[in-house]
């Protein structure tokens, strides 16, 4: 189940928040946890066993370290614990792609295993990680109500596409947390906006892209209009996921923390990353870069630090050498600003620091979204010109009126400018009354709305005796 | 604030709760008029449709197709579309002038040289000695195509192929005998009283006894005629009159309809006028999509007979041919294998013969059996 579904919208969530909000609070996580578990059988029937074994596996680790805190056994059940976690990500994401390269490098023929991507299998699994890193590190105790902890993994706003939360972010509110009008409003409100966000935003820009790679007349114009119609949906596609599970997690007493900034703002790489899926990149940091000894080495180490940790970024997005080549790509952009590049980038006017870093992100998302190397640099090479098509054909051209106006709403939204100008709507006092008798129209007509282009996705006319 | 606050929460669960309560109260429907198709039903839980995702995906499907105020929903998405994101269609759908036209986009180069083949086939196949004609008829969106914004197929490459291609038939351009006015604002099809020009055309050069402005017809309107369109544009737009021409020929044909069996297969009347206030009022013309209908005119005794090789623009232009021939037999190929028709159809000592086909079909052939 997605939350842009309308068997979410009209029929979980309603249950969900009714059951939730009439039980007494001591029982309140036995009615999410019910739910969280539903949320995921839906999705994934069979693989909710193995959500449930990752749980029960990654509560045992955690009582074994808390009981032995300090003895070899605790070093070895934290060991243990993350063998345990990544062979789940092996056999569950990773098997086939290493069959792959396994049979290309040998030359021989090993059958390819029948498993499917469990959803949010990367999420959760990383997740749990944290919970037993963070135990062993004596940085949260154990969680001893196994319950608690089968909430904090499988908790549904962040279940299958994050962010990743870490334990200490909520493990107070596992047990105490507040419920408020306040929370709840802005819970709403976050819930909806991303809601339109992925909906009227990201669906839509996914369409250009889509045109751009099966037209039957290319042209440069196009497959820049593709590059970066992807570019935005990826952004609001995510983005929007994250808006919706901090928002759902509001509703509910969660606080999560935030997990993109304006990204596409950035002057720099190392900027972008900072503002991009910062749930990710902390983990990496905290748990993979900084244990492998960070800057605080010698250049060579760092290098490798750098190389090692971008390596698994770009791993972690997919089982496919596109994605370890666009993760290693960044690693390589990143050591080369943090040795010479950002000085650079300081002295030169911003205009050319932004226009730098858009045009690899546009790049590296060409790189991402592609299904094999080839097909990128194919599509790279129709950007700049080198495929022999003309600059522009009328299909493109067409496209580009038609998608104007969503474009420049997308690039409007992913800069903080819409955010200031409600902050200052709001501050105005005259304007006050107003925005407050609007507000709650203006989420509603938007509701409204993202049904409206929900349900018509499923717009199918039978046209075929009809002409 | 804390106001605002209780209000946004209250109006986010009403909004839900309501919705619920109407997804769970109002009944299922059977079918979407405005879509022309069957809507998805609850489907049984059993074991296997549970663990295999099948029951959810199709809950979903379900809910998707129930959904309250289903075409007011897509009204405001259309809107959205339009008017806020300035968009050029939406679906495809585009309106102009109060027409509504649905771009028929790309132009598939290969489905029109597939369509020469399957004709030529045909030919060699059982039309050996006859009189064959072909005539393409224009979608609405050629009338538009010089001096609008949106794509549409090359009809001057797609005749050239066709006139290239196609042996032993002679083309009937009928490009030039029609106008925009000539279609419904709301339907894909042209107007049975729009026909004069054309079947005056397809006369001459098929050597009709008459000219058809010689034959008295009686009007029959009907009226509002909500077009396959109009649903699909989920817009207001003025809907069409809907007019049918009768005289005593047609009205006393004998229709043989193999989409019906048993007593109701030859109880059929050219004019369906149940079908007026059906789902598609234009199936009126001959009952609708049909593999096979007989048409005989009883008061036409020279033997001389028409095949129709056609789409379900023929349906309102063979009642009007009828006065020419004793019989008219009508095939349609996307519901009919032609390898099948020599077991449904008599090709002995039959005349003329018409391939009458419209621009989408051509640009689609690949639904042709």
């Amino acid at each position: 189940m997605v939350f842009s579904s309308i068997t979410f919208l009209y029929f979980f969530l309603p249950v969900v928040l009714v059951l939730y909000f009439i039980t007494p609070n001591k029982f309140k996580n036995y009615i999410l946890l019910i739910a969280s578990l539903f949320f995921y059988f839906c999705g994934e029937p069979k693989y909710t066993l193995l959500l449930i074994a990752s749980i029960t596996i990654n509560y045992f680790y955690g009582i074994l370290i808390e009981k032995h805190r300090g003895a070899k056994i605790a070093k070895c059940a934290v060991v243990s614990s993350i063998i345990a976690n990544l062979l789940l990500l092996v056999v569950f994401k990773y098997s086939n792609f290493l069959i792959s390269n396994i049979s290309y490098i040998f030359n021989i023929d090993i059958k390819f295993v029948k498993i499917a991507l469990p959803i949010g299998i990367s999420f959760y699994t990383f997740q749990a990680m944290s919970y037993v890193i963070d135990v062993y590190r004596g940085e949260v105790k154990a969680q001893k109500n196994v319950f608690n902890l089968a909430l904090y993994i499988s908790l549904f706003p962040q279940l299958i596409a994050g962010p990743i939360v870490r334990y200490k972010t909520i493990n107070n509110e596992l047990t105490h947390r507040n419920h408020s009008f306040d929370d709840f409003a802005y819970g709403v409100k976050r819930f909806v906006v991303g809601l339109a966000k992925k909906v009227l935003l990201a669906n839509a820009l996914g369409e250009i892209w889509k045109l751009a790679m099966y037209t039957e007349q290319p042209s440069v114009l196009f497959y820049w209009l593709g590059a970066v119609g992807f570019t935005l949906q990826i952004y609001f596609d995510f983005s929007a996921y994250s808006d919706m599970a901090i928002g759902l997690g509001r509703i509910l007493g969660f606080h999560f923390l935030e997990n993109f900034n304006y990204p596409y703002i950035s002057k720099s790489i190392t900027e972008f990353w900072r503002r991009w899926h910062i749930s990710l990149g902390t983990w990496f940091r905290d748990y993979l870069y900084i244990p492998l000894g960070g800057n605080k080495t010698t250049k060579c180490k760092w290098l490798r630090n750098i190389f090692i940790v971008w390596f698994c970024t770009g791993f972690w997005h997919g089982a496919d050498w596109n994605f370890i080549i666009w993760g290693t790509g960044f690693g390589v952009i990143l050591a080369a600003e943090k040795l010479f590049l950002l000085n650079f980038l300081k002295k030169v006017p911003p205009v050319f620091s932004h226009v730098y870093t858009l045009a690899i992100i546009i790049f590296s998302f060409v790189v991402f979204n592609s299904s094999n190397i080839a097909d990128a640099a194919q599509y790279m090479k129709g950007m700049v010109g080198l495929l022999n098509i003309p600059v522009f054909s009328k299909e493109a051209l067409y496209y580009l009126g038609s998608y104007k106006v969503l474009i420049i709403l997308a690039a409007l939204c992913s800069t903080p400018i819409p955010l200031h100008i409600a902050k200052r709507i709001s501050k105005n006092c005259k304007l006050l009354p107003v925005v407050n008798y609007l507000e709650p129209i203006i989420y509603i007509a938007l509701l409204i709305v993202v049904t409206g282009f929900l349900i018509d996705s499923s717009f199918n006319p039978f046209l075929y005796f009809r002409f | 604030m804390e106001m605002k606050n209780k209000i946004i929460t209250f109006a986010f669960l009403i909004f839900l709760l309501s919705m619920l309560a109407l997804n769970i109260i109002v009944p299922e429907k059977d079918i979407s008029e405005s879509e022309r198709r069957k809507l998805e039903k609850f489907s049984i839980l059993t074991s296997e449709t549970l663990f295999n995702r099948e029951f959810f995906n199709k809950f979903e499907k379900y809910e998707l197709d129930q959904m309250v105020f289903r075409d007011k929903f897509r009204t405001v998405k259309a809107f959205t579309e339009f008017s806020v994101l300035n968009k050029y269609d939406n679906n495809n759908i585009f309106i102009k002038n109060g027409y509504v036209f649905k771009m028929e986009y790309p132009y598939n180069q290969d489905c029109v040289h597939d369509m020469s083949k399957k004709m030529n086939t045909i030919y060699e196949t059982y039309l050996h000695g006859m009189n064959v004609y072909y005539s393409i008829i224009p979608d609405k969106n050629y009338f538009i195509k010089d001096n609008d914004k949106h794509l549409f197929i090359d009809y001057d490459n797609m005749i050239s192929i066709l006139n290239n291609e196609i042996k032993n038939m002679e083309y009937i351009d009928i490009f030039n005998c029609l106008s925009l006015e000539d279609y419904y604002k709301t339907d894909i099809h042209w107007k049975q009283e729009s026909l004069w020009k054309i079947l005056n055309v397809i006369g001459k050069r098929m050597n009709f006894s008459n000219n058809f402005n010689d034959y008295e017809y009686e009007k029959k309107v009907f009226s509002p005629f909500y077009g396959s369109y109009y649903g699909q544009a989920a817009l207001p737009v003025k809907p069409d009159v809907l007019t049918y021409l009768t005289n005593d020929i047609i009205e006393k044909a004998a229709v043989d309809n193999y989409e019906y069996t048993g007593e109701d297969r030859n109880s059929q009347k050219v004019y369906d006028t149940g079908k007026l206030k059906g789902m598609d009022s234009y199936d009126v013309f001959l009952s609708g999509a049909t593999p096979l209908i007989k048409i005989e005119n009883t008061k036409n005794s020279s033997g001389k007979e028409l095949i129709i090789f056609r789409d379900s623009f023929a349906s309102s232009l063979a009642p009007l041919l009828l006065s020419e021939y004793s019989k008219i037999t009508l095939v349609d190929l996307r519901y009919v294998n032609y390898k099948m028709l020599d077991q449904l159809v008599d090709f002995e000592n039959k005349e003329d013969v018409l391939f009458l086909y419209s621009t989408m079909i051509v640009n689609n052939s690949n639904i042709l059996k």
